[in-house]
């Protein structure tokens, strides 16, 4: 196997005294599409957010590329820059357009110059297909296509690795697919991508490997066609006959 | 995406299912528009309301023309002296004269009469230096925004304080003037389309690369101060004590600190009160509580009466300054909890965006952060902004002459003995200009910010 691009090793996390994340291990080779679900609470957002140290982990190691997280925030920062995110509340900055949000990073982190900025954002606008939105603040636009402006945002820092926390989760049936259909065309451009969501027909679509996490442990890691066919616990049975 | 599969489902099912048309839109119909419907529906729309209506109007009118035949039909406006006015009208009109002769006083304070013009001079340079920020052409608002706020002061305080200086007095003082031609200079070539004023300098200089172009751009700049520091040494202002100073001039120079000086010290101090470090924390969440907890007059008197007892002996502190020190750190922990509650209502998902796409703390608070913030808080800020303008009154307690104070001092002036509710009336009018024209100026700000990010 290659050398992993994302790699979790007993990786343990508490909020005050609740065990959020039990003794998580994982290997996310490059180009691998993985997509985490489970119940609610059973901590996909919090391992997940863990990989780019929004949250901090107490106990075991991650890492990135072959570089550790650690004390030094500079070198976290660095390794962080690798990873782009898009969240389920899009959380775009409401006063700058969709350009400025785009070049925003690309600005301010890598100081390249306006032009260049500009180029590169609406490069990614184009690949997202709303190009002509983009002088338009984030407001004016559907759920769909500000969802789509946040995956362009991220894509703009050529991130290797990007993390998706249940990005169809906030949004209308309608521009569910939208969003989906971005999803799968970043998937066959060999991004490595992660990806908490409950979409299933997507998971089976897409994914390389389905986790299945309950109570802050990975329980169940299999293709989708083993995932789907024959689950190996009973946990995870229960919960698919519960969302299929 | 969507409307393509939408439309390609429609024609591969035409045959099968019967269209859609949308019906017309219609004119509403004529009882809900025009006038008499305006009156019916919001006036007199059932009978309590009708009443309420004739009350309110009954009210208006009579404070109207009470006011009216007070201060316009039985006023006296030509006298020489309170008695004359009494004796003419009584007390039922006002006795304007009085109010008149004390305007230049009640404006200037007791300001020597021969040196006003450095006030109405200082007004005029403040004028002229924030003037750029409504030209459309010039770009560098944000510096001259910010050179004003920082270096006006500099130089307004030698305009009108005056008096011999050191060299230190006078470096800072070629700094704001520097600060001031520096603005001129680059709204005039950035009006005329000359770009920056310091890179056009650079380039006449023969500069040809960025480089180059900071460099010489810095030196052009050394060149103003220069010409400053030679234009201040020359320049002797008679020495005009603050004790004199009073009046509409005083009452702008303490809330016009206390404003500029207040709300960056509360956005520091109400980040450093959410921050993670426990010391400064504390250290900020302490002093926000105590100057909260203490009426502004309290703290006055404190720093009027118990500073000079923890300052060595022979340390002077101007009683001016003191009081402006007091009202600012006062002003600074009510902005505080204001600028904290604006912080608090920004979601947690614009920090984690910003922090994700690898912004630092302070790039992600100014940038992000604040911005959307004070955007929030315009019509706080600027209710606090209007309150400290209202408060400066209370300094006369420590033996300054705002404007309320010498309004007052005119009912002991011989010759207008008893004269109060003139006076008044008329200061009452040049605060409600002010805070009008803030509060006015607030909303047309609240209303430019929010273009196209209606929630
Ligand atoms: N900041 C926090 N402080 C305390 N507890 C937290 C915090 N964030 C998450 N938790 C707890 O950790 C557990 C896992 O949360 P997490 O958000 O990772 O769940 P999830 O699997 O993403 O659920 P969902 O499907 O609802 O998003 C939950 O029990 C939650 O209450
Ligand atoms: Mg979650």
């Amino acid at each position: 196997m290659k050398e992993p691009l994302i790699e979790l090793v007993g990786v343990n996390k508490w909020f005050g005294s609740f065990h959020a994340l039990k003794d998580i291990n994982l290997r996310v080779a490059e180009g691998e599409r993985i997509v985490v679900c489970g119940p609610s609470g059973s901590g996909k957002s919090t391992m997940i957010r863990c990989v780019n140290q929004l949250e901090a982990h107490q106990e075991g190691d991650i890492v990135i590329a072959g570089r550790h997280y650690g004390r030094d925030e500079r070198e976290n920062a660095a390794i962080r820059s690798d990873i782009g995110m898009v969240f389920q509340s899009f959380n775009l900055f409401p006063h700058l357009t969709v350009l400025e949000n785009c070049t925003f990073a690309l600005t301010y982190v890598k100081q390249l110059p306006k032009a260049q900025a500009d180029a590169i954002a609406l490069e990614l606008l184009t690949r997202v297909r709303i190009p002509e939105q983009a002088a338009k603040y984030p407001m004016q636009l559907s759920g769909g296509q500000q969802q789509r402006v946040a995956i362009a945002r991220a894509l703009c820092m050529r991130p290797k690795i990007m993390l998706f926390d249940e990005p169809t989760a906030s949004l209308d049936p309608e521009m569910i697919n939208e969003v989906l259909a971005t999803m799968i065309e970043l998937a066959e451009s060999g991004m490595t991508m992660m990806v908490v969501t409950h979409e299933m027909g997507f998971a089976r679509k897409v994914a390389d490997r389905i986790i299945f996490m309950d109570q802050g442990e990975i329980v169940e890691e299999a293709p989708p066609e083993r995932f789907f066919r024959e689950p190996e616990y009973d946990r995870t049975r229960l919960f698919l006959s519960q969302i299929l | 995406m969507a409307k393509e599969q939408k439309t390609s489902g429609a024609a591969a099912g035409a045959a099968a299912f019967k269209t859609f048309t949308p019906m017309a839109a219609r004119p509403a119909p004529k009882d809900l528009t025009g006038v008499t419907a305006w009156l019916r529906t919001n006036l007199f729309s059932s009978v309590p309301s009708a009443l309420l209506t004739f009350l309110g109007l009954w009210i208006a009118w009579s404070v109207l023309s009470a006011l009216v035949s007070w201060g316009w039909v039985n006023a006296v406006f030509q006298a020489s002296s309170r008695r004359e006015c009494l004796d003419k009208v009584g007390l039922s009109g006002a006795c304007w004269p009085g109010v008149v002769v004390w305007i230049p006083n009640l404006i200037y304070g007791l300001y020597p009469k021969d040196q006003v013009w450095r006030i109405n001079w200082g007004a005029l340079l403040l004028i002229v230096w924030l003037l750029p920020l409504w030209l459309p052409r010039v770009q560098s608002k944000i510096i001259i925004g910010f050179s004003t706020v920082l270096l006006f002061p500099l130089l307004a305080s030698y305009l009108f304080l005056g008096g011999p200086k050191g060299w230190i007095w006078t470096a800072l003082i070629a700094v704001g003037l520097t600060g001031f031609l520096w603005s001129l200079l680059t709204a005039a070539s950035e009006s005329l389309g000359g770009g920056p004023f310091l890179r056009l300098a650079a380039r006449l200089m023969g500069a040809k690369t960025a480089e180059e172009e900071a460099q010489r751009g810095r030196l052009a700049l050394l060149g103003l101060f220069a010409i400053a520091v030679l234009l201040v040494t020359q320049w002797n202002l008679d020495f005009v004590p603050t004790r004199v100073w009073g009046g509409l001039f005083l009452t702008l120079v303490i809330s016009g600190f206390a404003i500029t000086f207040s709300l960056p010290a509360g956005i520091i101090l109400a980040l450093g009160r959410r921050s993670k470090m426990p010391v400064i924390s504390l250290l900020c969440t302490t002093f926000i509580e105590l100057f909260r907890s203490v009426p502004l007059i309290t703290i006055l008197f404190m720093f009027n009466t118990m500073l000079p007892l923890f300052l060595p002996a022979g340390v002077e502190v101007n009683q001016l300054l003191r009081a402006i020190v007091a009202v600012c750190l006062f002003a600074s922990a009510y902005m505080a909890e204001i600028v904290r509650g604006g912080l608090q209502a920004i979601p947690r998902g614009q920090y984690e965006a910003a922090s994700a796409m690898g912004l630092g703390y302070w790039q992600s608070t100014s940038l992000i952060i604040m911005p959307q913030a004070l955007k929030i808080m315009i019509p706080n800020i600027v209710g606090i902004f209007i309150g400290l303008l209202k408060d400066t009154t209370l300094v006369s307690i420590v033996g300054l002459f705002d404007l309320l104070s010498m309004a007052r001092a005119i009912a002991r002036d011989p010759g207008w003995i008893g004269l109060f509710l003139e006076p008044m009336f008329f200061i009452t009018v040049v605060y409600f200009i002010f805070c009008f024209a803030m509060s006015q100026y607030s909303m047309s700000l609240e209303k430019r910010l929010g273009a196209g990010e209606r929630r």
